[in-house]
């Protein structure tokens, strides 16, 4: 099971996102677990993770979370804006899966 | 139950003197604790049959069974209230007949009678036999280890000889197969209880033998001729037959005790409550868990047709309890909750016969009760919510609920859709309420003469104005609520009101008025009434005494079906997840599909989530189009179709189903417009633009076009060269433009930056980093418009191009204002933080709360009134208004996301 954690501002935005990533995974057969976390919360949860993901609109938060995860081993990046903005699933879902074989 | 039988047991003291009943308060008294807690007390005793209920003021009490009590104590001292017969659910209710019956069998000298226990399939048959054997121990009729045999005559049913010899016992040789001697059950059973379930399959040949022995105490066993056995049993037979039939009447001649026990639709709801619980109890104690259970979910347990009985209720309860239970395990929930999803369909129906009994119903569970828990070692269950009449305010009530909810370890989001769905129903309870506590003179006292002036005159207003006739009962509601919310608003105490958002939408009308209202109090009392007391301020001018309270009414079926592998199921899934219910259902029709199947699938779906109201079904194409019409035929279930589903088709039928319309309501109003929305014209596209403009006569403007048309290749991007007058001019022209165009970007000779639209010095672009500028706003401009096209599918109340514009718009003003400038790709973010922050408020959902607020608050007070600013154009369009914690929010995405290069 990959765990992807997603993370937004107060988690307004990334539950559609979120659905829409867990349906392609499903449909694709993909043994992957997508969920979101609003930015306070996202400090709270460090375990049984595999990949983050940020919100454009949190990229901020890239070297702290970086400089938290990338000892562990979990890559930490920013959500492709358009892919981000246009709520594709699959495409955020890929740029995620490829993050995690790098 | 330590402190309910105090309470019982100083009742029964304190009656002896108060013949016509003990009230809450005496009691209290003497105990020295709060009322509240007693009157629950009571209650419960009340509810388990222990104690008439004299409704007056105050409520007395009186113990039902005080008489009876007596008589069997002073009759027989070993027999004590204590015994596992009298603890039976229905004890002193439709069981009191049968445990008479039965304990006058067990105490029945010299050696208590055979009994026949009759009822249908599963009414309890053997556990009644098996109480009546542990009565038999606790009153010492037998020894303490005695046996209890019990014995299915239907197991052995194909054998009648074999069945004869496990009863009786078998000398070797007596049949084929036996091939020695063996004591038969009855041996076995020798100073004891034998009980012979389903005693009607007893072979002919049995019979005799059983009858031998009930005349006689003795018999032989099978095959033996000599040896006569000698033994002490009790029998305890049992069969669902009826004890007219002719079989029957062999056994109920022989057998001296008959004893019926009623099925459960004879039983009494509140008995039936009990049983609820101690199955569910019974489930937490195996699980080890306190189980939740939603209070329609009781309901529907205590109303459904259940035709097998108390066995039936029981696995019924079992299987929405493991159902819930693999949900807890593999969601890794935070508690255990049934709800209805989890009951079996036959039970989940129950809940449609709510008219009938809701009295009753109401009586059983105090309404205002959402969510019951349930657990093992607590008792009774504790109910998630407060006691409505304890509350002096409204606003304490949803307080303490919102605490309660909280303790109880519920998350958020859950609660704040309770809070959501209850808050009408409190409201009117609450009015209801008062009006029982108080007269003319009696409201007089406690209001204030100045208040209840107003309120007169406030009533008088709303009656013009709003056209509605309000009775005393508001009255007396509204002038005591204002007594409370002055009172409080002057004291500085923050109202809050969760459904403010969905009171603006749905009651738009009472709000408005509302809004007066709250002016003439702010003069009158010289205070400044908060929008969330206008809130409730609107909800009392929504009842019209002429109507009768609005009920939980059952709502109209929605379904999805469509070919493909799965394109219904997500179809609803974004209905259902952007709606905020789990009210649309879908099915997916696999290309490989026959009809036929397809057809007796969606016909079942149809008839699981009718609940009477009919069901709208929205289909794609071929086939499809035909299954409404059939199944209205088939099932009677009104059912219409809708053709070439698309989401903003379910979106706007979902909506309009959850606000309560009927079928035809709902079909009407897609007929009338947006139904047909692909066929109509579609919206004009806006062109982009890129206005230049310059002072009349010199030319500037032309100039500018011509460059900017060289350096930029866009086709979609025209350059509209304008002159202008003077500056004020040229924002209504660009006002003007803008509802026509989509202008991306303002190039002029002079400033003249209109705050909302990107504006750049025309000599900047001459001298050439103008125009990278201009690309770098065309970028984001390409991005934008993604992203609404994306948003219009997305959004369920808004318009996606509308809020993406109008963000945009906000959000250079707020880079305006605020002096700095956001890096493109946070500027999505952005967008789709606020689009489905508005989109939210307008669903009624609650926003998260900011972390540490106070602090944010003081650090950038400045910067949090820009925001409130900029944004308040945005809540009058959208007619939503941001808190505190929302803006604190959208001014942390732009204060972090500076460009600092």
């Amino acid at each position: 099971m990959v765990n992807i954690m997603l993370v937004c501002s107060a988690g307004m935005s990334t539950s559609l996102l979120v659905s829409k990533m867990n349906k392609v995974a499903k449909e694709k057969g993909m043994n992957v677990n997508v969920f979101a976390v609003a930015e306070a919360d996202a400090k709270n949860i460090m375990d049984k993770i595999d990949i983050v993901l940020l919100g454009p609109q949190v990229r901020y938060l890239l070297p702290k979370m970086k400089e938290l995860m990338e000892p562990k081993g979990i890559p930490v990046d920013v959500v492709d804006t358009i892919n981000y903005g246009t709520m594709n699933g699959e495409k955020v879902l890929e740029q995620a899966l490829s993050m995690a074989k790098n | 139950m330590g402190r309910v039988d105090e309470v019982f047991e100083i009742l029964l003291h304190l009656e002896k003197k108060k013949r016509e009943g003990v009230s809450a308060k005496d009691i209290a008294s003497m105990l020295e604790t709060d009322r509240s807690n007693i009157s629950r007390y009571l209650n419960i005793l009340h509810k388990e049959g222990k104690l008439e209920k004299i409704d007056g003021r105050p409520v007395l009490y009186k113990s039902i069974n005080n008489d009876t009590n007596r008589v069997s104590r002073g009759g027989n001292s070993i027999v004590d209230s204590n015994n596992s017969l009298d603890k039976m659910v229905g004890a002193t209710q439709s069981l009191a007949m049968p445990i008479q019956k039965a304990k006058a069998a067990i105490m029945y000298p010299p050696k208590g009678l055979h009994t026949l226990l009759l009822g249908e399939t599963g009414v309890g048959k053997s556990m009644f036999a098996e109480l009546m054997y542990q009565f038999a121990i606790e009153s010492n009729i037998v020894r303490k280890n005695a046996p209890f045999i019990r014995f299915n005559c239907a197991d052995y049913v194909d054998n009648p000889n074999l069945l004869t010899a496990q009863i009786f016992g078998v000398k070797k040789g007596a049949y084929t197969g036996a091939d020695r001697d063996r004591d038969g059950l009855l041996t076995k059973a020798d100073s004891g209880f034998i009980f012979l379930d389903e005693i009607h399959r007893l072979p002919p040949q049995g019979q005799e033998m059983l009858f031998t022995y009930i005349d006689n105490g003795f018999f032989r066993p099978l095959g033996e001729t000599e040896k006569l056995i000698h033994v002490d049993v009790r029998i305890i037979a049992a069969t669902t037959e009826n004890p007219n039939s002719h079989l029957l009447k062999t056994f109920t001649r022989r057998i001296p005790m008959i004893i019926t026990l009623p099925p459960i639709r004879d039983r009494s709801l509140s008995e039936r409550y009990f049983l609820i619980e101690t199955f569910i109890k019974e489930e937490s104690h195996r699980l080890g868990k306190s189980i939740y259970i939603n209070k329609n979910s009781i309901i529907s347990y205590l109303l459904y047709d259940c035709p097998n009985n108390i066995g039936q209720l029981k696995s019924d309860i079992q299987l929405a309890c493991a159902k819930a239970f693999l949900r807890y395990k593999s969601e890794n929930g935070d508690y255990l909750i049934i709800n209805q999803g989890d009951l079996p369909n036959h039970v989940r129906k129950g809940i449609l016969s709510i008219n009938d009994y809701r009295n009753e119903v109401d009586e059983l569970l105090n309404t205002t009760y959402d969510i019951f828990k349930f657990n093992q070692h607590e008792e009774p269950p504790l109910l998630l919510n407060v006691d409505d009449n304890r509350s002096e305010d409204f606003y304490t009530a949803i307080e303490e609920k919102l605490e309660s909810l909280k303790g109880s370890g519920i998350d958020e989001k859950d609660i704040n859709e309770i809070i959501n769905i209850d808050i009408e129903s409190h409201f009117e309870k609450y009015i209801g309420s008062i009006y029982r506590r108080f007269d003319r003179t009696g409201i007089s006292n406690v209001v204030n003469d100045n208040i209840l002036q107003v309120a007169e005159e406030i009533l008088l207003l709303a009656q013009k104005q709003l056209g509605k006739e309000f009775d005393e009962k508001i009255y007396f509601g509204l002038s005591f609520h204002l007594e409370r919310s002055i009172e409080r608003i002057k004291k500085g105490e923050k109202i809050y009101n969760p459904k403010l958002n969905s009171i603006r939408i749905n009651y738009e009308e009472e709000f408005l008025f509302a809004m007066k209202i709250a002016k003439i109090l702010d003069n009158k009392f010289h205070i400044e009434t908060p929008v969330d007391e206008i809130g409730y301020l609107a909800m009392f001018f929504t009842t019209d005494s002429n109507k009768k309270f609005r009920e939980e009414k059952p709502k109209v079926g929605v379904i999805v079906v469509m070919h493909g592998r799965s394109t219904a199921s997500s179809m609803v899934e974004v209905a259902n997840s952007l709606i905020g219910i789990e009210h649309a259902v879908a099915l997916d029709m696999p290309l490989s599909m026959n009809p036929k199947i397809m057809y007796e699938l969606t016909k079942d779906k149809v008839q699981q989530i009718d609940k009477g109201k009919g069901v709208v079904m929205l289909v794609d194409m071929g086939s499809l189009t035909t299954f409404g019409d059939m199944i209205w035929e088939e099932t009677g279930i009104e059912v219409r179709t809708l053709e070439k589903v698309s989401t903003p088709m379910v979106l706007q039928v979902l909506r309009k189903v959850v606000m309560g319309y009927g079928l035809d309501e709902i079909i009407e109003s897609l007929n009338k417009k947006d139904l047909y929305k692909d066929e109509l014209p579609k919206k004009k596209i806006r062109k982009n633009i890129i206005v230049t403009a310059c002072f009349t006569g010199d030319g500037a403007s032309k100039k500018l076009k011509s460059v900017v048309e060289t350096s930029l290749v866009d086709e979609n991007i025209e350059i509209m060269a304008i002159n202008i007058i003077d500056e004020e001019k040229l924002e209504n022209r660009i006002c003007r433009l803008s509802k026509e165009y989509n202008i991306i970007a303002i190039i002029a000779t002079v400033n003249m930056d209109i705050g909302y639209i990107p504006f750049i010095p025309a000599i900047e672009v001459f001298k050439g980093y103008g125009i990278n500028k201009l690309k770098k706003i065309i970028d984001e401009e390409n991005m934008y418009m993604k992203v609404a096209e994306s948003l219009k599918e997305h959004l369920t109340n808004l318009d996606g191009e509308e809020i993406t514009r109008d963000i945009k718009y906000l959000i250079y003003s707020i880079e305006n204002e605020l002096e700095i400038e956001i890096i493109s790709d946070a500027k999505i973010g952005i967008v789709l933080h606020i689009s489905f922050l508005i989109d939210n408020l307008l669903a009624g959902v609650i926003p998260r709360k900011f972390e540490d607020l106070e602090i944010y608050r003081n650090l950038y007070e400045k910067e949090m009134n820009i925001i409130k600013e900029s944004i308040s154009f945005m809540e009058k369009k959208y007619k939503v208004s941001l808190g505190e914690d929302e803006l604190a929010y959208i001014l942390k995405l732009f204060l972090l996301n500076q460009n600092t290069v």
